[in-house]
């Protein structure tokens, strides 16, 4: 099935809020379906949810087909044994949790999108998340993912050849099934600590990070807590899986959804533009002056360095600073979103070297996601 | 679509409600945060079905017959860290559209039951049932 004109507008953009054109919109309901239309079409941009931060599901130049595969929702054999289970590439992430709830299992990467983001989506830009700090990002938690190349065949990729798909913002081929290693569910508690200062809550995160049991470690600024409704000081929420923490059950959950909204509220007063630098922990005390002398909000899944200072309109012109800043403290300029189109200027020519070569081995004739990435 | 003559005072009015429209979605900040909440998207599992997909349509200023499927039940103004009432803004559109003589030829179909016998689906429902949905 194709759109007319007016409602294929809807996949014209994503959450970057950048706008671009498609040709058409195509809705596999089946991999067959998927390998199918890949082999008669010449140029496609691969989309999920629809989440992404960094245009990369957005078409350009009305040359674009968009092959949106929200309709492969089918969840396959689950394997108890091993805890791991095979789902197609539409499968949104919270879905899948309330499947594997019965099993008491869970796919333990939690990205703040989890109510929509696929799993295709996740592993194509190797999602990170909350809880990072104990489970890594998307790809560790593939054992294996079926992709349909540039002339349509479907391959198997094991783990030897992950990294030329997870990652890859759908540059290198299309995503459509997976097999994803599972962990036993936990019961989870956390903390909301307040702090004073920038070397106190770098103290506490360096005392955290020897307790095992900490699967969070989520950062607010002062003028993030206060706009969340807490006091005007900075905030550290803190996960334990165990019963460590005050809070628990039903303020728990609303704590965690208070932290997923962070972004949202932050647009919503014109914070539009999330970056997602990641640095050392240890360097978070050298970066975060930069960030208030601008009054530039920051939040973000600290335990693992990864920072989202948040730019208004205004402030957009401080970010070539901003990635200047983070290399030199040693730090990558994206540590979860991916570059899209957004951040391909910021691309380290030696980066961008190792992307061009997988990119010409996996996809020789660039019939995916051109222009993006490299 | 059935088409109409539209008076002046009809297409001021559109004109008005599409500029409330306007006013609120230009928050939505396209997240998607509500399309997984939203009974039409978890069916159909189309962006344009979604809250942001019609969203996204209406910053565009296009009626397009796709906004009559929603069932109005607000579920993603709920869902919205931002509370924009996408719910409202396509109730708001559609009015629009009637009054621009863009309304379905099924709606207005269902309408004219409605008076008549007190049933969207008429008199005789069964036969109606495949043409006229009705949340
Ligand atoms: C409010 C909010 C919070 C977020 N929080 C986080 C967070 O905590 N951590 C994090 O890592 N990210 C986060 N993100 C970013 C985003 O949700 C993730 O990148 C997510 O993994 C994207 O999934 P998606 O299904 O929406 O993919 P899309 O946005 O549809 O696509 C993203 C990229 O992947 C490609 N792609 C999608 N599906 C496939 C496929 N099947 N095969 C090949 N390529 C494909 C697209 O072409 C595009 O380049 C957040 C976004 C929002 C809006
Ligand atoms: S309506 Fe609200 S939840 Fe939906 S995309 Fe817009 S801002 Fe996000
Ligand atoms: S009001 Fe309409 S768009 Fe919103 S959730 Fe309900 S059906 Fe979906």
């Amino acid at each position: 099935m194709t759109l007319n004109k007016s409602t294929t507008k809807s996949y014209e953009t994503d959450a970057s809020g950048l706008r671009g054109k498609a040709k058409e919109v195509i809705f596999p309901n089946s991999i067959p379906e998927v390998q199918k239309i890949v082999t008669i079409t010449p140029k496609i941009v691969p989309r999920g949810g629809g989440t992404g931060l960094a245009g990369g599901a957005v078409p350009q130049n009305g040359q674009d087909t968009v092959l949106d595969l929200s309709k492969l929702t089918r969840i396959q054999s689950l394997d108890k044994e091993r805890s791991s289970i095979e789902v197609e590439a539409g499968v949104i992430l919270d879905d899948l949790q309330h499947h594997l709830k019965r099993y008491n299992l869970e796919f333990p990467v939690n990205p703040s999108s989890h109510t929509i983001a696929t799993i295709g989506g996740m592993i194509a830009t190797d999602a990170v998340g909350s809880r990072a700090i104990k489970y890594g990002r998307t790809s560790k938690w593939v054992k294996w993912v079926d992709i349909v190349d540039s002339q349509g065949n479907l391959q198997r990729k094991g783990a030897t050849e992950l990294s030329d798909y997870a990652g890859m913002e759908g540059t290198t081929g299309v995503i459509v099934k997976a097999c994803l290693k599972l962990s036993p569910r936990k019961l989870r508690t956390a903390s909301l600590v307040p702090l004073e200062t920038v070397k106190e809550t770098l103290a506490l995160v360096r005392q955290l990070k020897l307790d095992s049991s900490v699967s969070m470690m989520e950062f607010m600024d002062k003028r993030i807590s206060k706009d969340l409704g807490l006091e005007e000081r900075y905030h550290l929420i803190v996960e334990y899986e165990s019963d460590k923490g005050k809070i628990k059950d039903g303020a728990y959950e609303k704590l965690l959804a208070l932290r997923d909204r962070t972004y949202p509220l932050l647009a919503s007063e014109g914070y539009t533009r999330i970056e997602d630098p990641k640095i050392l922990t240890d360097r978070f005390d050298k970066i975060m002056p930069w960030f208030e002398s601008k009054n530039i909000p920051v939040f973000g899944h600290l335990g693992v360095g990864i920072l989202h200072p948040c730019f208004n309109h205004d402030q957009e012109k401080f970010i070539p600073e901003m990635m200047k800043l983070v290399r030199k403290l040693g730090g990558q300029i994206s540590g979860e979103h991916g570059i899209g189109l957004l951040k391909k200027s910021f691309i380290e020519p030696n980066d961008k070297k190792i992307l061009v070569n997988i990119k010409k081995r996996t996809d020789p004739i660039n019939k995916f996601n051109q222009g993006k990435v490299i | 679509m059935s088409t109409k003559k539209v008076s002046k005072q009809d297409k001021l009015e559109a004109e008005n409600l599409m500029e409330e429209v306007q006013e609120i979605i230009s928050p939505c900040i396209k997240c998607g945060m509500c399309k997984s909440f939203c009974p039409v998207f978890k069916t159909l599992r189309e962006e344009h079905h979604s809250p942001r997909g019609k969203a996204v349509i209406l910053s565009e200023k296009i009626l397009d017959k796709v906004l009559f499927q929603c069932n109005l039940c607000k579920a993603c103004e709920v869902r919205c860290p931002l509370n924009i009432k996408v719910c409202d803004a396509i109730k708001k559109a559609r009015e629009a559209m009637v009054l621009k003589g863009h309304e379905l030829k099924q709606n207005k179909e269902m309408i004219t039951n409605i008076r008549k016998t007190n049933n969207p689906f008429g008199n005789d429902p069964e036969k109606s049932k495949d043409k006229l949905y009705c949340c």
